[in-house]
């Protein structure tokens, strides 16, 4: 597609469309285009953003009807002249482009996302640290990678109907903890997802996965998630003692191979 | 901060599935396809209470029914579809939610990412149900038109 010139429309508070001309330039972000309407057309428009590079999550917005983060969206990648920009969907607008997130942050902080430890001045007094193995991590680093800007959240079919629904991003987080081995809080997340507004009511449309600018797959952790209510249910599983604090390990140790990595970054692990 | 309502949820947004990935789509046909079958349930335990009511108003029913005309096969030929495609999807579903199949296994993401739980075992089991009910769909087509004396 040869560009020389693109229209952002975007839809602002009160309903109202309003289009801007920009001249485009290679390796434009829809941010990019953002940022230059704001400095140079209208300084009324208002969006989040920070870091510009997508690791800050602030920038989700809703980009030719998917949402993205407007600074990983290159233009050129949308092939169209007319770029639609809209908030994200399924949350309250505060202006423009600016959502509110605080139904989404609540969801997170629901699911204790945290190590929880029973003896919390060992936690917090010991200078020696949780043993965790590499083929621990490998259960879940994937999960870790989540920069929590909501478009998962804002994606799943199932926030749109329920309000009150955990949605992907908390019950992937909930999962990140009960799958590692330094966690004691088993007990704790399993009870709040095991319940109508919990892994229940996922549908495994895979929108949230599919729209993760991190591969951080929401849809797969719900459904570990899931297998493990059912071991709770079925199996009356309970949970296990976190892992021993053990020495660190010494300084530069992962530099001479002692310590192996937790994945074959050629593999991948994908199957 | 004043609270407003919130944009574009509810139920048209959830059942939108353009730009989104192919199982999107089987949740919305999923759906769909449940909310005939609700209805085709509703409308057959009527059609059978009518058997109580004697055999008056069961003919009554059935003349009602037959006087579709050719809407009544094309309702019939909906609800094979739905009960094919509910059933199939249904299946997929239960190994997705209950057993964890073919979501994957945690990977260590690579860039250009690529969600194991949509990979190539799952559009693979898509497909191959979408073109298994597609034809079996078409078998009850010709099912129902060979009933009616077309063919």
């Amino acid at each position: 597609m040869a560009l020389d010139k693109l229209v952002l429309e975007v839809l602002r508070s009160g309903g109202k469309k309003a289009r801007y001309e920009l001249k485009f330039r290679k390796g434009m972000t829809v941010l990019d285009a953002l940022v230059e309407v704001r400095e140079r057309q209208d300084p009324s428009l208002a969006y989040r953003h920070s870091c510009r590079m997508g690791i800050c999550g602030s920038c989700g917005m809703n980009i030719q009807g998917i949402p993205r983060l407007a600074c990983q969206t290159q233009v050129s990648s949308l092939g169209k002249d007319v770029v639609k920009v809209e908030p994200l969907h399924g949350m309250s607008v505060i202006k423009d482009l600016v959502v509110d997130i605080d139904p989404f942050l609540s969801m997170h902080t629901f699911v204790k996302p945290y190590l929880i430890r029973e003896d919390l001045a060992e936690r917090d007094g010991s200078d020696r640290e949780y043993r965790v193995l590499s083929d621990e991590v490998a259960r879940f680093l994937q999960f870790d990678y989540c920069i929590m800007c909501a478009l998962c959240y804002s994606a799943c079919p199932t926030v749109a109907l329920d309000p009150d629904y955990l949605g992907p991003q908390a019950m992937a987080q909930a999962y990140r903890y009960m799958a590692d081995p330094r966690d004691e809080g088993w007990d704790a997340r399993i009870n709040l997802l095991d319940r109508a507004h919990g892994v229940w009511r996922c549908h495994v449309a895979g929108s949230c996965s599919f729209v993760c600018p991190k591969d951080v797959d929401p849809a797969k952790a719900i459904q570990m998630a899931r297998v493990e209510v059912l071991k709770k249910r079925v199996l009356r599983r309970t949970a296990k003692a976190g892992s021993p604090l053990v020495n660190p390990a010494p300084a530069g140790a992962a530099k001479q191979g002692t310590r192996a990595p937790p994945f074959d970054f050629k593999e991948g692990g994908r199957g | 901060m004043a609270k407003t309502s919130r944009f574009k949820s509810g139920l048209i947004s959830s059942l939108i599935p353009f730009g989104f990935n192919v199982e999107r789509w089987g949740y919305v046909i999923h759906r769909v396809t449940g909310v005939i079958l609700i209805g085709y349930l509703a409308a057959h335990l009527f059609e059978t209470f009518q058997l109580s009511m004697g055999p008056g108003a069961w003919a009554n029913t059935m003349s009602a029914l037959h006087s579709l005309g050719p809407l009544e096969m094309v309702g019939l030929w909906l609800v094979a579809g739905s009960a094919l495609y509910h059933g199939a999807n249904g299946i997929r579903l239960v190994l997705n939610e209950v057993f964890g199949i073919l979501m994957g296994k945690p990977i260590m993401p690579v860039y250009p990412y690529s969600p194991t739980s949509l990979g190539r075992n799952q559009k693979l089991a898509v497909w191959t149900i979408t073109a298994v009910v597609l034809v079996l769909w078409l078998w009850a087509g010709l099912y129902l038109l060979a009933g009616l004396g077309v063919i």
